[in-house]
């Protein structure tokens, strides 16, 4: 795969509501069982949004923060691109109601990408590239999932492990900027392992109204309703260490680095047994592969922006990052970029709905 | 690798004495354990065997000898 040249990342924000739901204090597990979960897992607690909020408002308040800070006019915007799984409505795309929230030029080309954990490294490359050979200076990289919505409450295999968060990453052409190189990877015979089996119209389903919703227990005899996610953990375990180190081999190996050339090692935050396994594999040590798992969970396709966003004096100056992101699909890639002096932002509260 | 040292290193990850433990346990019917278990054994053999054990793999097997056989069988493989 071709590097990506010519791109600059010039913020990166991220948004949580603020209702905090602790490991601690989830019904549906024993005392121990909560503490051996936190253990494992490394997730003490979630941020959940309140009813109403979706993945849109999150990904917005995000989006004002690098305006802001970037001093960007919305007219100067020339892209926008969503990526999330957890969208406001099956159609439109929420890009385009973002666009008009935003204000938005309506010059500028707006539209949805449905991934998941792989969302981060993906998106930089579907933007760039588009930025590049389409000519647009500058462009909003959104990414945001609220998975609270999705998962059923008393569901042990998901409820705890998922929070809901919003991202904006400001992209703009730049010449001087250094390369970025990707390592893009899918594997369809693994979308069993994260999914949401109804709602769509291959499940032949019609979409839950009324109350009528039919719960149906699935092979770990948890009951779920069929727009609900089931997650299948050991095997996105097992993928996970085992696809993941080669893929981040491979992006540093593009750019001819090596583990020691690179500041930070960012990770989709899915479990810190799988990031603890991944970062031994490829010989980081823990301090240079920053967490906020265990205050905000699983954040889905947001993790990655919402852990730089999370240990933002790490960024105070010019640093070389290799990002990953793996999971639902199957899908995974990595990513090495560099994040200018003081481009992460601080993680923000936000219960705002726009 | 034999299957003595398998079941060592399956009873460290899933932190039970190794005396307590043979190749005829019925593993998931240990008091002890959950499906946080099962990704300590499947990194366990992925760090000390080199083997990608599915959860299939694990949910399949019945004994510590019937998941020896698949993780001999996958590293023979590899």
């Amino acid at each position: 795969m071709k590097a990506l040249s010519g791109i600059a990342v010039r913020a990166v924000a991220a948004a949580v509501p603020t209702d905090i739901a602790r490991t601690q204090d989830y019904e549906y597990l024993t005392p121990e069982e909560r503490h051996r979960f936190q253990k494992a897992t490394g997730i003490a607690s979630r941020r959940i949004v309140l009813d109403g909020q979706c993945a849109s408002d999150l990904c917005i308040a995000a989006a004002r923060n690098v305006l802001d800070h970037l001093d960007w006019p919305p007219a100067s915007v020339g892209a926008l691109i969503l990526i999330t799984q957890t969208g406001d409505q099956p159609v439109p795309a929420t890009s385009i109601v973002i666009q008009e929230k935003l204000g938005l030029p309506q010059s500028c080309v707006a539209f949805d990408v449905n991934l998941g954990c792989s969302s981060y490294p993906y998106g930089l490359a579907i933007i760039g590239s588009m930025m590049q050979s389409l000519g647009i200076s500058r462009a909003l990289l959104l990414i945001g999932d609220v998975s609270s919505r999705v998962c059923a409450k008393h569901d042990k295999s998901s409820w705890p492990l998922f929070g809901d968060a919003g991202s904006a990453t400001a992209l703009e052409l730049d010449d001087r900027a250094p390369p970025i190189h990707l390592d893009l990877m899918s594997d369809g015979s693994g979308k069993d392992a994260i999914i949401i089996p109804g709602g769509g119209l291959a499940s032949k389903r019609p979409p839950p109204d009324d109350g009528a919703v039919q719960l149906e227990a699935g092979a770990d005899g948890t009951l779920r309703r069929p727009d609900n996610l089931i997650l299948r953990g050991a095997d996105i375990f097992s993928f996970a260490i085992s696809k993941v180190p080669p893929s981040i081999r491979r992006a540093m190996d593009a750019g001819g680095r090596t583990s020691s050339e690179i500041d930070f090692l960012v990770l989709h935050q899915a479990n810190k047994m799988i990031n603890d396994t991944i970062a031994k594999k490829l010989g980081f040590s823990a301090e240079k592969v920053p967490t906020s798992i265990e205050h905000y969970g699983n954040t889905s396709s947001a993790s990655i922006p919402v852990t730089l966003c999370t240990n933002p004096d790490l960024f105070g100056e010019t640093r070389t990052v290799a990002v990953s992101g793996f999971g639902v699909g199957l899908s995974w890639g990595s990513a090495v970029l560099q994040l200018p002096a003081n481009s992460v932002l601080a993680c923000v509260e936000s219960n705002a709905t726009y | 690798m034999s299957i003595e040292s398998f079941i060592e290193k399956f009873s460290f990850a899933i932190e039970v004495e190794p005396a307590k433990l043979d190749a005829d346990t019925d593993f998931k019917s240990l008091d002890i354990w959950d499906s946080l278990n099962t990704l300590s054994v499947i990194a366990m053999a992925d760090a000390d065997f080199n083997v990608a054990l599915s959860g299939q793999d694990v949910e399949s097997s019945r004994t510590i000898g019937d998941l020896w056989q698949i993780v001999e069988a996958k590293s023979r493989q590899s």
